[in-house]
């Protein structure tokens, strides 16, 4: 199977100065793959070099195994979906013909568009004959941007591109879109390559993590192996720093990828053991641990480990810095 | 209050066609700056540096005053229409092409990253983002553009090319203060209607304001087409110069050639503009008759020195000769009266000072008070060579040449320059003085036409002859009287002239 986007020896430079100089990575198909690192390295630049918004100073970028520069630049970019950080919605277009914007171009009939926008719209949880003719700025950023994602998926693109989709976000809808874009990536299976900086929304989601820092990729690994086996300190420090701002929000998941879980199943009574979905809070599992001895995290119904008392209090006696 | 409504009904024909003639004038130039502007601001949108060098340039263009761009354009153009909508288009660029291209520029980046994202083309983005998030911008500059156009198009009739303009110089010409507010009021109207319209046009939807779009542009074009039908009839454009005489005498033409030859339709230009812009309108063919006078060809239109003290004929024959020569133009025989100029008084000062001729000035130079047009003390015929000749010393306020009887009437001045024929002299009562020295040359009225114009048309040279040697001094100030105080039309005054003095036949 042919990697769905592979860097090949890539360089970038801005004015003369080189910011990427020698960028590698394979990201397989349907791979969720997030590139993390702190403004200014080279995250947002490698991420546009793929739909070729960035053109590459130096080496190549394969998209599907074809090198991205011979492919026509309309062709390319009409199945890559792009997610953009200020959502940037067309102001004049309703919500409909924003998600109609690709479709439309690729000669899709009228018939299958409108039954792929109201199918799409009822999908995120809005219903298409209150919001199909609404403008933009009638919306919610939440909102905004969930037509923001159905914009870039309505021609069911094999390839998603997302710049920083949340970081404007308040941080409920910010979960909210997370968790969408998990579910439409399960239905999809596209591939996508998603920016942050937020360390927390990178474990949340991605297969595969890459941290990058001064357009160099540190380290690429999957969410336990980063957690478990940092390169240097850099990484080290980046959880860290990226730390949810209060203690209490960080996920449980996180704890047990960054404690690592306990060794066997307890042997206590099965009401002493609270089970959570790896993405609960420690707010939520401080309550569970009032009146139960140990806890259960669960990823979609699969048990991921078990974690006492003492484990989680170690997490908190090991990163929180008040 | 009770004036204006009376001369609004006289006159609403004529408001009608100034009008309509408006409205052409401004529409074009709106569209044809549109066309222009619209498309140099999308392509400068993306290229900073030459925005801004043609941004500077509209601006400048804009800073020419309105009087000189049209008199800028005379020499290359000529007159008539196309100055008047290449001036219009010109002062109408700055806010269409500031507007929509900041309208554009202005756009966020990320929007048009997206659209590029997208993978839209060029043109798509164009249309369906671009020009869509500027169009409330763009609109609102074409409104400025239109309030702007509509209001500096009254000028248009400074260089013939008629509109609402005609009521206002025609207005302060005659210091006929209603048909100056008609044609005020009408053009401020207009620019408020048409503006409202445009506005409408931005909220209205889509297929209405394209219907409504469609009528308009329909009626526009069955203008054009009608009168393009009704321009394939051989059709005579006779024009006159500001004031009611001329326009007695191209409707005395406009009788006659008319009697004469019914295939022949005479078109009439009143009150065209001042003596170069007919001269100029008749070599650019745009006019193929106007009444001249044998003086003013030989002091202005002509080369050549002129010999002192001739007598009219001579005067006649030397300026129909030299345009023979020099331009190719037709000078037909004359009518009676001499239309010159002249210094006259009131009866009354003339007899407290026992005046009789120019030469009596000079006793009582201490008490004299002149009032003279601008043209009359610039002229070496008038004022500059009178004071040599006569030895006269004394200095004129220059005025408006409606104002200055209004000022001798009121006692401001007790000295004016005249035309011999002008209804004033009747009306407020005054007294010519005798030209002892025959400084004032002959000015007799004739028409003049281009020589192979005469020669294709000898009906009308014939008809037009039939008036030589015709109307008195006299006749002249009655006609015009009854022109310019009593109201009466110009149409009408010339037609019983024609009739009593039996060169027409019965009534129409």
């Amino acid at each position: 199977m042919t990697s769905a986007i592979e860097f090949r020896h890539v360089q970038k430079d801005f004015n003369g100065q080189t910011v990427i100089p020698d960028f590698n990575l394979t990201v397989a198909q349907g791979e969720l793959f997030v590139l993390v690192g702190t403004s200014g390295s080279g995250k947002t630049t490698s991420l546009k070099m793929i739909n070729r918004l960035e053109a590459p100073t130096k080496g190549q970028i394969l998209v599907n195994g074809t090198d991205a520069a011979s492919v026509p630049v309309r062709d390319l970019r009409w199945q890559m979906g792009y997610v953009l950080q200020q959502i940037a919605l067309f102001p004049t277009m309703t919500v409909a013909q924003n998600i109609a914007v690709i479709p439309e171009m690729k000669g899709t009939p009228r018939k299958t568009i409108n039954q792929t926008v109201d199918d799409l719209l009822t999908e995120v949880g809005l219903d298409p004959t209150v919001y199909r003719n609404r403008l933009s700025h009638e919306l919610s950023g939440g909102e905004q941007q969930r037509i923001g994602i159905l914009r870039a998926i309505a021609a069911k693109p094999e390839t998603v591109l997302m710049d920083e989709p949340f970081s404007a976000l308040d941080p409920l809808s910010r979960q909210q879109l997370q968790d969408l874009v998990l579910k439409l990536h399960a239905r999809y299976h596209n591939t996508i390559v998603f920016v942050t900086h937020d360390m927390n929304e990178a474990l949340k989601l991605g297969d595969r993590i890459g941290i990058m820092r001064h357009g160099q990729l540190i380290q690429v690994d999957t969410p336990t192996e980063l957690a478990q086996h940092p390169k240097n300190d850099f990484v080290r420090d980046f959880f860290g720093a990226s730390r949810a701002k209060n203690v209490y929000d960080v996920y449980v998941g996180r704890v047990g990828l960054v404690q690592g879980y306990l060794a066997s199943a307890p042997n206590v009574a099965a009401g002493k053991i609270a089970t959570l979905d790896r993405q609960a809070t420690l707010r939520t599992a401080f309550q569970a641990l009032s009146d139960h001895d140990y806890l259960a995290v669960t990823e979609e119904g699969q048990l991921q480990g078990y974690l006492d008392r003492q484990t989680v209090l170690a997490y908190l006696g090991a990163h929180e810095e008040l | 209050m009770q004036t204006l409504v009376q001369t609004f009904m006289e006159r609403r024909g004529d408001l009608l066609t100034a009008l309509w003639q408006h409205l052409g004038i401004s529409m074009a130039s709106l569209v044809i700056a549109m066309m222009l502007a619209i498309p140099l601001a999308i392509w400068a949108a993306r290229r900073p540096k030459w925005a801004e060098g043609l941004l500077q340039l509209t601006s400048v263009l804009q800073t020419i005053p309105s009087l000189a761009l049209l008199g800028l354009l005379i020499p290359l153009v000529g007159i008539g229409t196309v100055p008047a909508v290449i001036a219009l288009v010109i002062y109408a660029l700055l806010p269409i092409f500031q507007n929509t291209y900041l309208g554009i520029s202005e756009i966020d980046a990320s929007i048009e990253e997206a659209a590029d994202a997208f993978g839209m083309s060029r043109m798509r983005k164009l249309f369906k983002v671009e020009l869509p998030i500027a169009m409330p911008q763009i609109i609102s500059g074409i409104r400025t553009a239109l309030v702007l156009i509509i209001g500096t198009a009254t000028l248009a009739a400074l260089i013939g090319a008629g509109g609402l303009g005609t009521f206002i110089m025609l207005g302060i010409d005659r210091n006929n203060t209603p048909l100056l507010l008609i044609g005020a009021i009408s053009s401020a109207l207009l620019a408020i209607l048409l503006s409202a319209l445009v506005r409408w046009f931005q909220t209205a939807k889509p297929k209405r304001a394209l219907t409504v779009f469609g009528v308009i542009l329909v009626l526009l074009a069955g203008g054009g087409a009608y009168s393009a039908y009704a321009n394939r009839v051989e059709t005579v454009t006779i024009a006159g110069k500001l004031g009611s005489e001329p326009e007695i005498l191209i409707n005395m033409y406009k009788d006659l050639i008319e009697a004469n030859d019914s295939h022949v339709k005479v078109t009439l230009k009143p009150n065209f503009g001042k003596t170069t812009f007919l001269f100029s309108a008749l070599q650019h063919d745009q006019i193929d008759i106007y009444p001249e006078f044998t003086g003013s060809v030989l002091e202005t239109l002509v080369k050549g020195t002129n010999p002192k003290g001739m007598t009219a004929k001579q005067t006649y024959a030397l300026a129909k000769q030299r345009l023979a020569k020099q331009e190719q133009m037709t000078l037909l025989k004359p009518m009676k009266y001499n239309n010159t100029y002249a210094l006259a008084v009131t009866k009354q000062f003339k007899q407290q000072h026992h005046l009789k001729t120019i030469g009596d000035l000079t006793r009582i130079e201490g008490v004299l008070k002149p009032g003279m047009t601008l043209e009359f003390i610039d002229r070496n015929d008038g004022m500059k060579g009178l004071k040599k000749a006569y030895h006269l010393n004394t200095t004129a306020k220059s005025m408006e040449p409606a104002l200055r009887y209004q000022a001798i009437n009121d006692g401001r001045v007790n000295l004016v320059d005249a035309y011999s024929t002008d209804s004033e002299l009747r009306q407020y009562n005054l007294a010519l003085l005798t030209d002892n020295q025959h400084f004032f040359p002959t000015y007799q009225g004739a028409p003049l036409m281009k020589a192979d114009f005469a020669k294709r048309h000898p009906q009308i040279v014939r008809a037009l002859n039939r008036l030589a040697g015709q109307i008195s001094e006299t006749d002249m100030q009655e006609m015009n009287y009854d022109v310019n105080v009593k109201k009466q039309s110009a149409a009408t005054v010339a037609h019983r002239y024609l009739v009593q003095h039996g060169l027409l036949k019965g009534a129409k």
